[in-house]
């Protein structure tokens, strides 16, 4: 039986955000809401899932490429592992894809 | 003062890559298990929510007329110490002041306020008010 993908065991994940205009992001002062067409479900969400999303659009990324990328528009903090958190509630809320 | 080896081959020392910092934005990726999204259903995502503006009723409307028990269930009206329900609806600014700060909502009794405020942690999606106490518990 083939695996799901055809990535290697030891190839990094990576993930990709939808395409451009399946989600319309509005800012409600400290909050976002973010319309995802495909499921007509809004989601309310706070940074740092809009900036997340942002790197994200410019192309498809594993975890450490999406950190360099924040790190470089933001003064990134948090705990380690917290990137990897919170892409797997991306994942887990079908905004982004796991690959 | 001690001098780091990057200030003696002219780098940026540390203090000034301090300040480089502060100057851009900090992005706060948070804690792992620290949830950081609500999903709103379609049907409640036609009102358009405002977090300092939108109301809480208690109880709903639909249940106008159950009393509210200390622990926020929904009891028969008149049952041993169960207080009816509040004539206005809350705030969504005072709620969150009252869950954040521990004081208490506007114009209730310190049983009222504790029915109240249990009653709101409750809240479910479907039931009136469930969106705004959603966006009140957002990190800011």
């Amino acid at each position: 039986m083939t695996p799901p993908t055809d990535r290697p065991s030891d190839t990094p994940v990576s993930y990709r955000a939808a395409a451009p205009g399946a989600t319309i992001v509005t800012p409600l002062d400290s909050l976002y809401a973010l319309y995802d067409r495909r499921s007509g479900l809004t989601q309310l969400v706070a940074q740092p899932v809009p900036a997340i999303l942002s790197a994200l659009a410019e192309g498809v990324a594993t975890p450490g490429e999406l950190q360099a990328r924040l790190e470089r528009d933001f003064a990134v903090e948090g705990e380690a592992g917290a990137l990897a958190a919170r892409l797997d509630e991306l994942v887990a809320l079908g905004l982004i894809e796991r690959l | 003062m001690e001098r780091s080896e990057d200030q003696r081959n002219g780098a940026p020392d540390a203090d000034e890559t301090r300040a480089v910092a502060g100057r851009r934005r900090v992005l706060q990726l948070g804690a792992i298990g620290a949830a950081t999204i609500v999903s709103v259903r379609p049907a409640l995502a036609q009102t358009a929510v405002s977090v300092m503006t939108c109301e809480i009723p208690v109880p709903d409307p639909a249940r106008a007329s159950q009393y509210i028990a200390p622990d926020g269930t929904l009891v028969a009206p008149g049952t041993p110490g169960a207080v009816p329900g509040s004539a206005t609806p809350f705030a969504g600014e005072d709620v969150r002041r009252a869950l954040t700060q521990g004081g208490s909502l506007p114009g209730t009794s310190a049983d009222q306020n504790e029915a109240y405020l249990n009653y709101i942690r409750r809240l479910q999606a479907g039931t009136g008010g469930f969106t705004c106490f959603a966006s009140i518990q957002m990190p800011r």
